[in-house]
């Protein structure tokens, strides 16, 4: 445990010099890779709550993705094109600053992940995946079909939004922003899973009706992890919005949720930077393999394979099985 | 009515054809062990699932403290003081022994909820969760993981689960099933000291604990009651010996 502390103040370290180092040799394409990074990281650490210490296998996880990806690039777009967005019960035109596309964009994943949690969590098991799942599809469906923002061609942003004094158009200046919301989500993670709360839905994880039985109301136990999940999922789709400048259905299909759940295992359930340390490796993956073959995924199926055969906890915890020996 | 805690009246459940608990009276006395003794598959495990709420019963009523709790959910019932053991182990693996009792203490103490602050750093419950560690000799296993411990600390942890709640009444089921003798001495010092707070409805197979212990007996066969008594009277009774004791006793 103390040899995974130590992993993870390194990838700490990582993640604040990678991206100076890509500024001072001016190789902007590593900010942005790192970025991506940072920005799928907090997906899967939003889904790690759910997945992987209260035993929620979310397979729905990019509706909360796209809702934060919509809702940013929605509000962007009315307010970039000065566009009315509706007028009752009061006018608005969107807004392009940062400040106020957060908290619209935290209260409309939450609202979407009680709502979705409301229905699904009466289910257990494959059912619930299932119904996770169809979740994600609607929404998918319905944005492809909705030609005011783009339909299936998606809706492009032409600048990103902003914040006062800072220029979020500066690569370095977005990675860390993107980087703070990565060490809020990581502190409140943290501070979640140690506390009594997270006693109870670590409980629940491994014996539901143990849990029941000394009085705890592990439905609503389930409901709050679950909303708090997909509001951080929500905001980094919002982060990947303003990232790209772009916005299209694709984050809404059940690719997007696979792959973020991916991030999970690759990483490590239930280790709170393993989603971290599985989307870096799917990206580095993805721009090593994928310049050799477009079917790079089929390594990565098979790396999966072998890491649920042989790891199953994660690339974390082959670190710490290494330091352990070298010890 | 009053000297009654828990009142069951005409439990039944079925599954098909087949009655698990077949309008089944039974009743829980303030200051008492009321053991509940059969035969395997003679429905006692199946009553106390109806009693704590896991298992949905086809008739009846359940008093409890002379408030109907008949259609409270699983939950509910416990929350209100309904403490339950499991005839199998039912511990939270990953956890050491003392943080199963913390959380056993976590809705009783309204913590549930507490989002942010440390679990670790809250004094009070980790003092109470010592003391009922205490109780049940399992102080010098506070930090083993659930999962490593034996058997017979299992079954200790669980029964320290049920303390943990504090609660009107205790439905034991098979506490002291893979206990060696001192755990069984402890267990049975322990009931007749928790009773007079708590009374308790013990199903057991240890005939040996059951009379040690209970004020008063019912048996159980085929889903039915079929006799209720002291111990001396149970002991005496033809049909007992007949279906589950023997002649021998």
């Amino acid at each position: 445990m103390i040899i995974e502390k130590i992993f993870n103040k390194w990838i700490l370290l990582f993640l604040f010099t990678i991206p100076v180092f890509g500024f001072v040799f001016e190789e902007p394409y590593y900010i942005t890779l790192t970025t991506k990074v940072v920005i799928l990281g907090i997906a899967g650490i939003g889904l790690n709550l759910a997945l992987g210490y209260c035993g929620l296998i979310s397979f729905g996880h990019a509706a909360f993705f796209g809702i934060g990806g919509y809702v940013t690039g929605i509000l962007s777009f009315h307010a970039l094109n000065s566009e009315l967005m509706f007028s009752w019960p009061f006018v608005s035109s969107g807004s392009s600053d940062m400040l106020v596309i957060w908290p619209i964009v935290i209260l409309s994943s939450a609202f979407l992940a009680l709502i979705i949690g409301l229905l699904s969590l009466r289910t257990t098991g494959v059912y619930f995946i299932m119904i996770t799942l169809a979740f994600a599809q609607m929404l998918y469906f319905f944005a492809i079909s909705w030609p005011n923002y783009g339909g299936e061609d998606g809706l492009s942003i032409y600048m990103r939004n902003s914040l006062p004094i800072i220029n979020t158009m500066d690569p370095l200046t977005f990675y860390f922003i993107c980087l703070f919301w990565l060490l809020v989500v990581i502190f409140i993670s943290a501070k979640l899973i140690n506390s009594s709360f997270g006693m109870a839905f670590q409980a629940i994880k491994q014996n539901e009706e143990r849990v029941k039985s000394v009085g705890i109301e592990t439905f609503k136990v389930k409901l709050l992890v679950f909303v708090i999940s997909g509001t951080i999922t929500g905001l980094a789709g919002s982060l990947y919005t303003d990232l790209n400048r772009f916005i299209s259905p694709s984050v809404l299909n059940w690719q997007m949720s696979g792959e973020i759940m991916i991030f999970v295992i690759l990483g490590g359930i239930a280790r709170l930077y393993g989603p971290i340390v599985g989307a870096a490796f799917f990206i580095v993956l993805e721009q090593t393999l994928g310049g050799y073959t477009e079917n790079w995924q089929f390594w990565l199926g098979l790396i999966l394979i072998l890491e649920i055969l042989y790891v199953r906890t994660g690339i974390l915890s082959l670190f710490e099985k290494k330091f352990k020996y070298e010890k | 009515m009053k000297n009654k805690i828990l009142n069951i009246k005409n439990l039944s459940k079925s599954y098909g054809a087949f009655k698990v608990t077949d309008e089944i009276t039974i009743d829980l006395h303030f200051d008492e062990i009321h053991a509940l003794i059969g035969p395997n598959g003679a429905g006692k495990s199946t009553l106390i699932k109806q009693i704590v709420g896991s298992v949905k019963h086809d008739i009846g009523s359940i008093i409890l403290d002379q408030e109907d709790i008949t259609d409270l959910t699983d939950v509910e019932r416990a929350k209100i003081g309904i403490s339950r053991t499991f005839q199998v182990s039912s511990i939270i693996p990953q956890f050491s022994a003392i943080d199963n009792i913390v959380l056993s203490l976590l809705d009783k103490s309204s913590k549930t909820f507490q989002l942010f602050k440390s679990i670790r750093n809250n004094k009070d419950l980790y003092s109470n969760a010592k003391k009922i560690l205490k109780e049940i000799e399992l102080s010098e296993k506070s930090d083993i993981s659930a999962s490593d411990l034996s058997h017979g600390d299992r079954r200790k942890l669980e029964v320290g689960l049920a303390l943990a709640m504090d609660p009107k009444v205790f439905l034991f089921d098979e506490p002291m099933a893979g206990l060696d003798e001192s755990g069984t001495k402890m267990m049975i010092n322990l009931f007749k000291k928790i009773k007079t707070n708590s009374p308790i409805l013990l199903i057991e197979h240890d005939m040996d604990a059951v009379f040690a212990l209970a004020d008063r007996v019912s048996v159980i066969n085929y889903g039915k009651i079929v006799a209720t008594g002291t111990v001396d009277e149970i002991r005496k009774n033809e049909l007992v010996r007949d279906v589950y004791l023997g002649y021998e006793i």
